[in-house]
């Protein structure tokens, strides 16, 4: 996609396009060994919607990403994006982890760079693309800084610019905030919302927090029970752009409510079992 | 900005520097105190003839420049690296293999334990009836010496790989090939490090006691025979430069690991 596309791809996503749904998930299922983690999922992502995706601890939310991405097989359903069932990973699919993942021996700009040289990108279109999607994620002139020399926040803009390197039509985002401080977390929602505004995917968004997922998703799933299914698809008929000022909104503190009722029962539930 | 990134970096380099300076006089003394007990030991109850830190010291300006002391350093350093070198390409190869397939580990494993283990004195017989008296036993004995403990410590390194990276690598699509090279090989290199200063100090071992068994020339055989013709000042000159070897490659793989993977040791407060 030239820079132009991006501006135009930021001046049309005004709504969730829900009628070509990007990915599939049918009749999902997953178990390791005699544990099953979670079965009968059903879901599907329009092109441009961000689906948020909570659960307590342990629910198999990461599970289930990491079975969309083709990183971990499934036992039952299929899971299709575009045209493609998903056996492992494709093209067009990059993932945010929650650890960062970046390579401590490579630079920012090799880490941005990784996912183009493995997809077999030329030289002169890395040096072209990296800059730009450095510069989009706020890290310009730490180009050639080691992940160790930076913030976690930082770190986890150079993972998203790695994804976003690909120019991908699905990213996974696996709790890509979870393992950074409050205000850092708060800054990188943001910034993740603006960068979807300029360059709208489908987005499965996993995360343990409730704020969050109201925040980002069109729509949040709530896992439930062992082995887990979706309990409740909640709707977040909350504006776009969403900004600062949509926290305030007495509708974002309703949604909040429902999204946690719907979970805390759920949570007491599994806090008792880690108890026993 | 990367301005707010280099100072991290220059700080340690500093600490670094300082305790080195600090030490500076501690570690003369240390090293003063040993030729001091040296010379003591040696006036009082040794015959003339063996040496001193004294009559050593007043023999370098003569070994130095001494043809025969030059060659044989030339021919020693020479082999060592050669052997290392060829130790290093073959045992990280061998090493990344047993690391990553456990097919090949398990095939392999005791093996290379057993080699590990045997002294490279044993082998030295056998390797003058294959290859004769001569240079290339030596190369042979070399690596024999090395290589294992390359083997040993790159499987150890790429057998413990994080998972997390080798996940990112299959998410992002990489071919096991690239795997290997982008990610294994990177993160094992501080144990390839590790595997590699052992292996330095045992190549030298090996090309000195190669050269003591097959009588083939080199900073080895310089020093048996001049110790064996009562030149024991001379022989103690070769002895020195031997120990300022394994000195010099441990400063040299620092600096290089400083220079070329600042990555590397971040933790290390020291």
């Amino acid at each position: 996609m030239t820079h132009q596309a991006v501006t135009r791809g930021g001046q049309t996503s005004l709504a969730p396009q829900h009628a070509t749904p990007r990915i599939r998930v049918k009749g999902l299922g997953k178990r390791y060994g005699a544990l099953e983690v979670f079965r009968n999922i059903d879901f599907e992502v329009g092109e441009r919607e961000i689906l948020a995706v909570v659960g307590p601890s342990g629910c198999g939310k990461t599970t289930l990403l990491r079975c969309v991405d083709g990183l971990l097989p499934h036992d039952a359903g299929e899971i299709w994006v575009g045209s493609e069932r998903i056996s492992e990973p494709i093209a067009g699919v990059a993932m945010v982890f929650q650890h960062f993942g970046l390579f401590p021996w490579k630079t920012v700009f090799e880490n941005v760079a990784y996912g183009l040289r493995m997809a077999g990108a030329s030289r002169s279109e890395i040096e072209r693309k990296v800059p730009d999607f450095i510069k989009m994620v706020g890290l310009a002139g730490f180009e050639q800084a080691y992940p160790y020399q930076m913030s976690g926040g930082m770190q986890q803009r150079c993972g998203l610019a790695r994804a976003l390197a690909l120019e991908p039509s699905v990213l996974l985002m696996d709790e890509p905030f979870a393992a950074v401080d409050a205000q850092t977390r708060e800054i990188l929602q943001f910034e993740l919302l603006r960068i979807w505004e300029q360059r709208p995917t489908a987005m499965i968004f996993v995360t343990h927090s409730i704020e969050e997922a109201v925040l980002l998703g069109h729509r949040v799933i709530v896992l439930k029970g062992r082995p887990s299914t979706i309990h409740e698809t909640i709707t977040i008929d909350l504006p776009h752009p969403r900004t600062r000022a949509t926290l305030r909104e007495p509708r974002f503190a309703e949604l909040r409510e429902r999204v946690w009722s719907t979970l805390m029962h759920e949570a007491r539930e599994a806090e008792f079992q880690l108890e026993r | 900005m990367s301005e707010t990134a280099i100072p991290a970096l220059a700080s340690t380099a500093r600490t670094t520097r300082t305790i080195a300076h600090g030490t500076l006089v501690p570690r003369l003394l240390a090293g003063l105190t040993i030729a001091l007990a040296w010379e003591i030991v040696v006036r009082a109850f040794a015959p003339a003839y063996v040496a001193k830190p004294t009559t050593v010291l007043t023999a370098i300006p003569r070994v130095v420049v001494d043809p025969a002391f030059l060659d044989a350093t030339a021919i020693t350093l020479t082999a060592v690296a050669e052997g290392l070198a060829a130790a290093l390409v073959a045992g990280t190869a061998i090493g990344l293999m047993m690391g990553r397939s456990l097919v090949i580990e398990r095939i392999l494993r005791h093996y290379i334990n057993g080699f590990y283990a045997m002294p490279m004195i044993i082998v030295l017989p056998l390797f003058s009836l294959w290859f004769g008296y001569s240079g290339a036993a030596r190369i042979a004995t070399i690596i024999f010496a090395a290589i294992f403990s390359i083997i040993v410590n790159v499987a150890d390194g790429a057998r413990s790989v994080p998972r997390e990276y080798l996940e990112v690598a299959r998410s992002f699509r990489s071919t096991p090939m690239r795997v290997m090279t982008d990610i294994v090989l990177p993160a094992a290199t501080p144990y390839l490090l590790a595997g590699f200063r052992l292996a330095a100090g045992r190549a030298l071992i090996g090309a000195v006691v190669s050269e003591f068994f097959l009588s083939v020339g080199g900073l080895g055989y310089f020093i048996l025979y001049n110790s064996r013709s009562y030149h024991h000042n001379e022989a103690f000159v070769g002895v020195l430069l031997l120990a300022a070897f394994g000195v010099g490659f441990e400063v040299l793989v620092q600096e290089a690991t400083r220079r070329f993977m600042p990555w590397y040791r971040r933790d290390e407060k020291s």
